[in-house]
């Protein structure tokens, strides 16, 4: 090969689709909003708001999983994704955009007092309810305000920090000693994301956020069985873009073995999600205490049973049959079908989790859910792009950058 | 033939001027030397722990469970505290080869032998609580599943407990053939050098008849990705099942969705104590600071302070639960019998936090990471906090019952409780010193593929790949293939 | 159990071994195996090997592990000897998923570490012969079998200019035996210094 290509052209066709996308969305979503989210019936209101929370909230953790795929690794020093590290950055940069969206809807739900999403902003069901005031120290619209902001404004400005230092890398030669300090720069400033991804991610948001749509009702693993779900879908988006990237004719420094880790990783958090869902499941369900189990009634063996089974099976069977012959795994056609797969899968999941929650009654998929996903899918396209085109394909003098490509698994 | 390069960033894996022959002579010497003093002494000490756990254990078996402080309605006390103790150390072990292996980081090749030796080891000493908690220990067999010869009834496949005889059996089993695979080449190594005719019959025994053909190497590298494969699952199904013993019970503290995963991640975190425990005196007895290097030691305290901060999150998050969930029960257990320092355990729940969520964040100083002694010093002390942390969860749920009038006096476990306990220490270090005499206590063979990638001699020649320009470098690769 | 005659290369550095195997196969000799003291990747390609299918046999033995632990949990507590269990109904699956995964695994590991000994013709009490003693230390030993045409001060001349440090020529069994080490003579260091 002459030279690398660094700068990456947004394809015409790329733009036409994406914007396409957008424009069905905001139809559906505008229209959806006016006849369903304005609506004086109750049923509709929460049927629009909620399709819109976990599809905000769907991507927006599974772009912010790849901030934190790139600081773990980071962190471990792994130098095998360090010749795609840009793609990552560039859905990161997702983070502030569907985080906005993400926090208008949850402040409107919030503040205009939606008590049929969130049980516990009805005061004077709170009050009569031991319960829910028992807990309203938590569950309570200023706390909700404040946490929500602080989580979105800190993982947006701790990944723009990462961004920022990676661009160092673009520069000039490091030589050892510059090396060792942006190396050394480089893990603290992940170290930040990490510890603020724990204490959000991996605890109190999926709380805030998700669980108490059913405000009774709690389980311990919850955050962290989110957490395994939007990055599993998070890995699988990364390998959506870098195939793209590929076919397109850039990335020549990632092949079928970057290809094959990270179709490892999908392999790998697919079954770990799985481990995850079992344990939540079994245990609810070996111990049979009924203010638990009220979660899943309706979800195993009422009108949301089609869906219970389809989240397995996209996401446990399909990976665990498909994904675990090696050649698969180099299989970019096939890897690439895999990950589209799994990303549904998990928005899904996200469905059941909040949609099973507002609508115990019948399944609602349909129009208002594929708008509303094609508006997102549509922005993260076009988002994705320009971030990518923004700045030079490779980190050119990373200094794991050589590492990664004579990685070999 | 790939490329031998690593970036400069990165610490070599073997110091000095290492040779392959060299590698050979560093590890294996040692166990055709005669053992030391303080390996003689090392074993005494042990024998005789072992010796005082087999007596407290013939007390037990003799007159009975009454031998130990367990009553209504502390059910369980020391005894599964200590088998969830070893069973939660044997985790590292398996971790440390398999996962890593699957991670591709060549740090392992340095301690991965001793880590699963000592995996074997501590679930040997694990099995034997619930094996003699049983109080009849000569009915142990009745947990097989076979149609037995009292009517065709059946063992209960619905019982957690029958998950962990399945569970710990599995693992073990896997352990062993994993660590004994990686092993035969090695044996092989020290059958053709060996220059008495025991050491020679017997290594020659051992070795199964290793060559080192390309096939066999070719087969033993697959087999050895696959065992890694079903290892990594099977570390954490052990501990889930482990946890399964306890949550899918309805006692308040017990019955938790996150138990599964915080427990694998608290066997994990003990499991790396321990091997920083044992291979800081290794290193140090054997004069392998070579190979079992301070980078080593500084990688592994990363893991004990990420482990212990996951470890802290899941206990920071039942505490929050216990609260949240208002439920009066759970809330109790959680906020009266545990967190609060002066009900009658709440010494060793604060105990625990110290030891298991506090302590270890020394380690985000890179200088503590790299310290030999500080590292000794609070993998013993890791060790301790997760000691509590299985008696807060037995302990702290059961002794006050849902009724006042089952609440029980104050726990304190025998002589023969410790004994037992004491006598697996003994167990342990005496197969440990078993080991480190007789066995290749570093892989040779996994050292020798990593030396000429990470060994510190050969790390100059790569300084010319490192000043290369990418494009250059990129084209150099896509030929050399 | 035949007597064969072999010729023997010993190199000591892969970077020299790599270009030789080359060497000699392009030479049109067949090389019987090399013998190396860890597993140099790359190898078993520039020998021509093809891919090991172990993991199949893996897959296989797992597969029999998972469905041994279906059929025999659902028959015991379905026909054989129902039993009401926490008013679990008698088809419990979720609480035999433990047990399940635990035998897929056992299965596929036992299964695989058999299979591996048997392909490999490792026991213990198997012995077989060595070329080199150093093969398990720090030489890379490469073994051409000789047909009748063989040259053999040919093919040791091929070896040593192409960086073998020693060459020589056995006439060894080919196959494996039962027996031990203890009477072997053919010490490793006879040619090494010791320190």
């Amino acid at each position: 090969m002459a030279s690398i290509k660094e700068q990456f052209e947004i394809p015409g066709k790329l733009k036409t689709w994406s914007y396409a996308l957008i424009g069905v969305g905001a139809v559906a979503l505008l229209y959806g909003m006016f006849t369903k989210g304005f609506s004086t019936d109750e049923h509709e209101q929460v049927h629009f708001w909620g399709t819109l929370m976990y599809n905000t909230i769907f991507w927006t953790l599974i772009c912010n999983a790849s901030m934190f795929f790139l600081c773990f690794n980071t962190m471990a020093q792994a130098a095998w994704m360090q010749s795609f590290r840009r793609i990552a950055e560039a859905i990161s940069t997702l983070v502030p955009v569907f985080g906005a969206i993400t926090f208008a809807v949850l402040i409107y739900v919030v503040v205009s007092d939606k008590h049929h999403i969130y049980h516990w902003l009805d005061a004077e069901a709170v009050a009569k309810d031991p319960i829910l005031k028992g807990k309203s120290g938590f569950l309570n619209p200023t706390f909700f305000i404040i946490w929500t902001t602080l989580a979105i404004v800190l993982w947006s400005y701790f990944g723009y920090r990462m961004r920022q230092l990676s661009n160092e890398a673009d520069v000039a030669p490091m030589d050892n000693e510059t090396a060792k300090a942006f190396n050394i720069k480089s893990m603290v400033r992940s170290g930040f994301f990490l510890v603020w991804f724990g204490l959000t991610v991996a605890s109190t948001i999926p709380w805030l956020w998700l669980m108490s749509i059913d405000a009774h009702w709690y389980s311990t693993m919850y955050s962290w069985y989110t957490f395994a779900s939007s990055f599993v879908a998070g890995m699988s988006l990364l390998a959506v873009w870098l195939i793209y990237m590929k076919n397109k004719g850039y990335m020549e420094l990632s092949n079928s073995e970057h290809l094959h880790d990270l179709a490892k990783y999908m392999f790998a958090f697919s079954i770990f999600w799985t481990y995850l869902w079992f344990s939540q499941y079994m245990l609810i369900w070996y111990a049979n205490i009924p203010e638990e189990v009220v979660y899943f009634k309706h979800r195993v063996q009422g009108p949301y049973k089609p869906i219970f089974f389809l989240n397995l099976i996209i996401n446990f069977l399909a990976p665990l049959i498909i994904l675990m012959k090696r050649s698969a795994k180099r299989n970019f056609t096939l890897v690439a079908f895999m990950a589209v797969l799994i990303m549904f899968g998990h928005w899904i999941d996200f469905y059941q989790m909040v949609m099973g929650s507002l609508m115990k009654e019948h399944v609602s998929l349909g129009w208002l859910d594929f708008g509303v996903l094609s508006f997102f899918v549509g922005v993260m396209i076009l988002m994705v792009a320009r971030a990518l085109a923004s700045k030079p394909l490779i980190a050119k003098y990373h200094p794991f950058l050589k590492e990664s490509v004579i990685h070999h698994t | 033939m790939h490329l031998k390069y690593e970036s400069q960033l990165r610490e070599p894996l073997v110091y000095g001027n290492k040779t392959y022959a060299q590698v050979t002579e560093d590890i294996v010497r040692p166990i055709e030397a005669k053992p030391s003093r303080l390996w003689y002494i090392g074993f005494f000490i042990a024998v005789t722990l072992l010796m005082f756990g087999a007596y407290s254990v013939y007390r037990e078996v003799t007159y009975g469970i009454g031998q130990w402080n367990l009553n209504k309605t502390i059910g369980w006390g020391w005894d599964i505290t200590n088998f969830v103790w070893w069973v939660g150390i044997g985790h590292a072990g398996t971790l440390i080869s398999a996962v890593l292996l699957l991670f591709r980081q060549g740090w392992r090749t340095g301690v991965n032998r001793a880590a699963e030796a000592m995996t074997i080891f501590a679930v040997m000493c694990a099995g034997q609580f619930p094996i003699f908690h049983m109080g009849r220990v000569w009915m142990a067999f009745f947990v097989m599943p076979y149609p037995n010869s009292r009517g065709p009834l059946w063992v209960n496949f619905n019982s957690p407990l029958l998950w962990d005889v399945f569970a710990i059996s599995t693992y073990f089993t896997v352990s062993l053939l994993f660590w004994y695979s990686g092993l035969i080449p090695d044996f092989a190594t020290v059958r053709d050098r060996a220059f008495t005719k025991l050491r020679k019959k017997l290594y020659g025994i051992a070795s199964f008849g290793w060559t080192g053909s390309t096939k066999h190497w070719q087969r033993h590298e697959s087999l050895s990705l696959v065992l890694a494969g079903l290892s990594t699952p099977l570390v954490l199904s052990v501990h889930t099942i482990v946890s399964f013993d306890f949550a899918t019970s309805v006692i308040p503290g017990w019955h938790t969705t996150i138990f599964p995963p915080y427990f694998v991640a608290g066997a994990i975190f003990s499991g790396f104590a321990m091997v920083q425990s044992l291979l800081i005196i290794v290193r140090k007895v054997f004069g392998l600071e070579d190979y079992i290097t301070i980078g080593h030691i500084d990688l592994m305290n990363k893991v004990i302070v990420l482990t212990g901060s996951i470890v802290g999150i899941a206990y920071l998050t039942e505490l929050f639960m216990g609260w949240y969930s208002q439920n009066k029960y759970e809330g109790y257990t959680f906020w009266y019998s545990r967190a609060y320092l002066f009900s009658p355990y709440g010494w060793s729940y604060w105990g625990m936090m110290a030891c298991n969520v506090l302590s270890p964040q020394i380690f985000w100083s890179r200088k503590m990471r790299r310290n030999v002694f500080v590292t000794f010093f609070m993998s013993i002390i890791v060790n301790i906090g997760m000691w509590f942390e299985r008696f807060v969860i037995i302990v702290t749920s059961l002794y006050r019952d849902y009724l006042p009038s089952s609440w029980s006096v104050y726990y304190s476990p025998t002589i023969w409780e410790i004994g037992f306990y004491v006598g697996t220490f003994g167990l342990f270090f005496t197969c440990f010193f078993l080991f480190a005499k007789y066995f290749p206590v570093i892989a040779v063979a996994e050292i020798k593929y990593v030396l000429k990638r990470s060994g510190e001699s050969f790390k100059p020649g790569m300084e010319k790949i490192e000043a290369q320009e990418l494009e250059s470098f990129v084209h150099d690769q896509a030929h050399a293939h | 159990m035949a007597q064969k005659k072999f010729v023997v290369g010993c190199f000591d550095d892969e970077a020299v071994l790599f270009p030789a195997v080359k060497q000699v196969r392009a030479a049109g000799y067949k090389i019987k195996d090399v013998y190396t003291p860890f597993a140099v990747h790359g190898l078993d390609h520039a020998l021509g090997m093809r891919e090991t299918s172990l993991h199949t046999a893996g897959f296989i033995y797992g597969i029999t592990g998972t469905t041994t632990a279906i059929s025999c949990i659902s028959w015991i507590f379905t026909k054989d000897w129902p039993l009401n269990i926490g008013g679990k109904p008698h088809f419990a699956l979720p609480a035999w998923i433990p047990i399940i995964f635990e035998l897929t695994v056992l299965f596929a590991a036992v299964g695989m570490v058999l299979t591996f000994c048997y392909l490999c013709q490792l026991a213990p009490g198997v012995k077989k012969h060595r070329f080199h003693n150093r093969a398990t230390d720090d030489l890379f030993v490469m073994v051409i079998e000789c047909s009748d045409k063989t040259n053999t001060d040919d093919l040791k001349a091929l070896l040593s200019s192409n960086g073998a440090l020693e060459t020589d020529v056995q006439i060894a069994e080919d196959g494996w035996w039962f027996g031990t080490y203890d009477n072997d003579n053919d010490n490793l260091y006879n040619n090494k210094q010791l320190a």
